[in-house]
């Protein structure tokens, strides 16, 4: 076992996710079939020998919590560690809500002082990765890093950001020896192709000193209070970590059609399930069956369907309904979704239970898929 | 500690030798059934689903996948702090070591077990049925009818019904005659090897069973006999849903197949009484643009390029392109490779049917491959026949 615990920040809501985020978390969007977003982080956590996370629960976790459980399904249910949700509580200085990471942090600290780990893996839950932390932590002790960020090399695809979704994109700038001298937070152009992942590690004590120290001095801002100074003050080694592996932060509409759709590749799948298992809670469905007049091409199918109707170029969630006739085409359709029969579908989300009653007729345009928010009938 | 109203025993020792390669590696309740199960699934979840939250497994033949499979029991919810899953091996004490030997002689080694439960009555399962069965039903007939035994019977066609052990009943359900296989059948009520025993019956009747050294220990050929001479409130509880005998490779394969018609003649969907299994965390399967899927049942971690018809695909099963698989079971993690072609056959676990190779005929017996095997490019396994890696090498060596 890693000296290593993990402190996944779920994200504040991000209202570029519209219907999807009205009534959880990002962390807690469903994806690729059967997952939520935050099995990703805490698979890939789990796959690093990692057995204490803390889970830093915002507004509307009641859906995060109801997925995690206990842990069991990550094997996070031990004795001493396992998986700790730290959603926000009332007190004297605190209002009920995490204003940013700092202040979860600083009130979460009754949990960080009483864990035993000397490390901190500290990582958002807005992204899809698998990955090993492993080769990062050796790099952090080997190098006598203070801090260590995980950054990938920015590419068209990886930057597909809207606008108004500029939350907390950095960018590093790394000089001799891998050592990070800058960063711009949300910049319209920026300088370096080093994109942060939002995944740093650090001493525990130190995280916790770090924190203290910002936030009595008034300042809430991780980015530009915290990392911002030390880096720039050249205090502390902050070391870059490259991370080369499949990596989408899931921030708009588009991103999540987009990244469900990259699923359809070979490639893709093979670099996400590939080397090491995905968790997620079990919903003990039964296998999916196809009917005699099923047609299905290039689709990614979990358990539980019955199908009868032709689907392409899609992604059905856990027990979904396709009728005689129906036509499925660019669609990712979330969990229970009912498509009766004759029904034709093109470039649209269904979020979980949506129906779709016989006969109708819904297409979205290419670049921008319709969103049917939860339980609603067509 | 407060005692168990009711414990379930389940008899997972026998090797299901009629189930040819299937049972080489593993024994007959570990075989791999309807896509995600194995048929230990079936009694278990129906345990559970009825509230009978402590059962004891006697394994004996090839334990090992069965024990690993079980594990701490929580995929049906049986890991409790009191009570739960107990995987019962045979043992030695300071006397003597033992292995079971008959139904009634394996529980009868675990009286220790029963006692420490204290439970007022003993439900005998056995590993080699599929059904969905709401044993609470049958223990309120039990307790309702005040009886020492109930035992669980369907009807069977006449035909078939000389191969069963066959109950002739009264007109109140009272069993009054039990014949084992018998040529000319008085009824064609066939017992189910479902039994609840009053555990102070079962008690007396196995202690005086085991001090009996002409007895062949079992419950059908010794103990239902016994309780009948001395006029014991025996009774029985007929059960008219789907139940399957999956004990040899035709009826396996015939179960297999029984799920893929519409509307299925076995409904496993129902939310009131899920089967559990134990999940492959493997990502949902993909079906790629020549694939052709029809009419089948298909699961995680499937990739499927090829053409699959009427057939019972397991998790992780490759099908590549041009392969074909008709009317078959594909058991986890097999590879079909490219213009192989698979018919009516049961393909078991991990197993490499290499390009261009014939499994079984569109007609005509089950073909069987066995775990493991890799079937070399071409090569042709006829109907009814079964292969693996030992049998290639037989051949291969001649």
């Amino acid at each position: 076992m890693n000296d290593v615990m993990g402190i996944v920040y779920t994200s504040k809501d991000d209202l570029t996710l519209r219907e999807l985020t009205s009534q959880r978390a990002v962390a807690a969007i469903p994806v690729a079939g059967r997952y939520r977003i935050i099995d990703f982080t805490l698979s890939s956590l789990v796959n690093s020998n990692i057995h204490n996370v803390g889970i830093i629960a915002q507004k509307n976790y009641h859906s995060l919590m109801d997925h995690l459980g206990s842990g069991k399904d990550w094997d996070l249910h031990t004795r001493n560690n396992g998986l700790f949700i730290l959603p926000p509580f009332l007190t004297r200085e605190n209002g009920g809500e995490y204003s940013g990471v700092l202040d979860a942090l600083k009130a979460n600290f009754d949990y960080l002082r009483r864990s035993r780990q000397e490390f901190v893996i500290l990582t958002n839950s807005d992204y899809v990765m698998n990955t090993s932390f492993e080769p990062m932590i050796q790099q952090h002790i080997k190098s006598g890093a203070d801090i260590t960020l995980m950054y990938k090399k920015a590419t068209p695809e990886i930057t597909e950001f809207t606008s108004s979704s500029k939350n907390d994109h950095c960018y590093l700038g790394i000089g001799e020896g891998g050592i990070v001298n800058d960063i711009e937070i949300n910049p319209n152009a920026a300088s370096y192709d080093n994109l942060y992942l939002n995944v740093m590690m650090i001493k525990r004590t130190m995280l916790m000193y770090m924190v203290d120290q910002v936030i009595s001095h008034g300042s809430h801002d991780f980015y530009a209070d915290m990392l911002r100074p030390y880096i720039k003050s050249g205090a502390l080694k902050i070391m870059a970590y490259e991370e080369k592996g499949y990596y989408r932060r899931i921030e708009t509409i588009r991103g999540y059609f987009n990244f469900n759709m990259d699923l359809l590749k070979p490639g893709v799948r093979k670099e996400l399930f590939g080397a090491n298992p995905v968790y997620t809670k079990t919903r003990d469905s039964v296998p999916t069956i196809y009917r005699g007049n099923a047609k299905i091409k290039n689709s990614l199918i979990a358990d539980g369907c019955v199908i009868d109707g032709e689907v392409e170029n899609c992604v059905l969630f856990r027990g979904v309904t396709v009728g005689k006739g129906a036509k499925l085409k660019n669609c990712v359709i979330m969990q229970d979704g009912y498509i009766e029969e004759d029904v034709e579908l093109e470039n649209v989300i269904f979020d979980k239970a949506v129906t779709i009653r016989s006969h109708s007729r819904l297409v979205g345009p290419g670049q921008y898929p319709i969103v049917i928010g939860k339980n609603i009938t067509l | 500690m407060k005692n168990k109203k009711c414990i379930a025993m389940l008899l997972a020792g026998g090797q299901g030798s009629r189930l040819g390669l299937l049972t080489k590696v593993m024994a007959k309740p570990a075989v791999p059934f309807g896509g995600k199960y194995r048929i230990i699934d079936f009694p278990l979840s129906n345990c559970t689903n009825s509230n009978i939250d402590t059962v004891g497994v006697l394994t004996q033949y090839r334990p090992l996948e069965l024990n690993s499979y079980i594990g701490s029991g929580q995929t049906w919810d049986l890991d409790l702090s009191y009570g739960g899953v107990y995987v019962l091996p045979p043992y030695a004490t300071a006397d003597s070591s033992e292995w079971y030997n008959g139904t009634a002689n394996a529980i009868y080694q675990n009286f220790g077990f029963i006692e420490q439960f204290d439970p007022e009555y003993v439900l005998v399962l056995s590993g080699d049925h599929i059904y969905k069965m709401d044993y609470n039903r049958m223990l309120s007939s039990h307790i309702e009818r005040n009886a020492d035994v109930t035992i669980a019977v369907r009807p069977v066609p006449w035909e078939v019904a000389p191969s069963f052990g066959i109950m002739n009943v009264d007109e109140n359900d009272a069993i009054i005659e039990f014949e084992e296989k018998p040529k000319q059948p008085k009824s064609n009520l066939a017992s189910m090897g479902v039994y609840i025993f009053t555990w102070k019956v079962m008690k007396e009747y196995l202690t005086a069973d085991a001090a009996d050294p002409k007895s062949q220990n079992d419950f059908g050929k010794n103990i239902i006999p016994n309780l009948l001479n001395d006029k014991k409130a025996l009774y029985a509880y007929a059960f008219t849903d789907y139940w399957k005998d999956v004990g040899t490779i035709a009826s396996l394969w015939e179960a297999n197949m029984d799920l893929l018609k519409t509307p299925p003649e076995f409904d496993l969907t129902d939310p009131r009484w899920k089967i559990y299994s134990r999940t492959p965390v493997m990502p949902p399967h993909f079906i790629a643009d020549d694939a052709v899927v029809e009419n089948s049942m298909v699961t995680e971690g499937c990739e499927i390029d090829g053409i699959v018809r009427d057939s019972v695909l397991f998790a992780g099963v490759t099908v590549e392109k041009g392969a074909v698989v008709e009317d078959s079971v594909i058991m986890p993690g097999t590879t079909i490779q490219a213009g192989a072609i698979v018919r009516r056959a049961i393909v078991s676990e991990d197993c490499v049917i290499a390009k261009r190779c014939e499994v079984g005929e569109s007609a005509g017996d089950i073909a069987l491959i066995g775990q493991d095997t890799v079937l070399p490019e071409g090569y042709v396994v006829k109907a009814g026949l079964q292969v693996d890696n030992d049998a290639i090498s037989r051949k291969e060596g001649a």
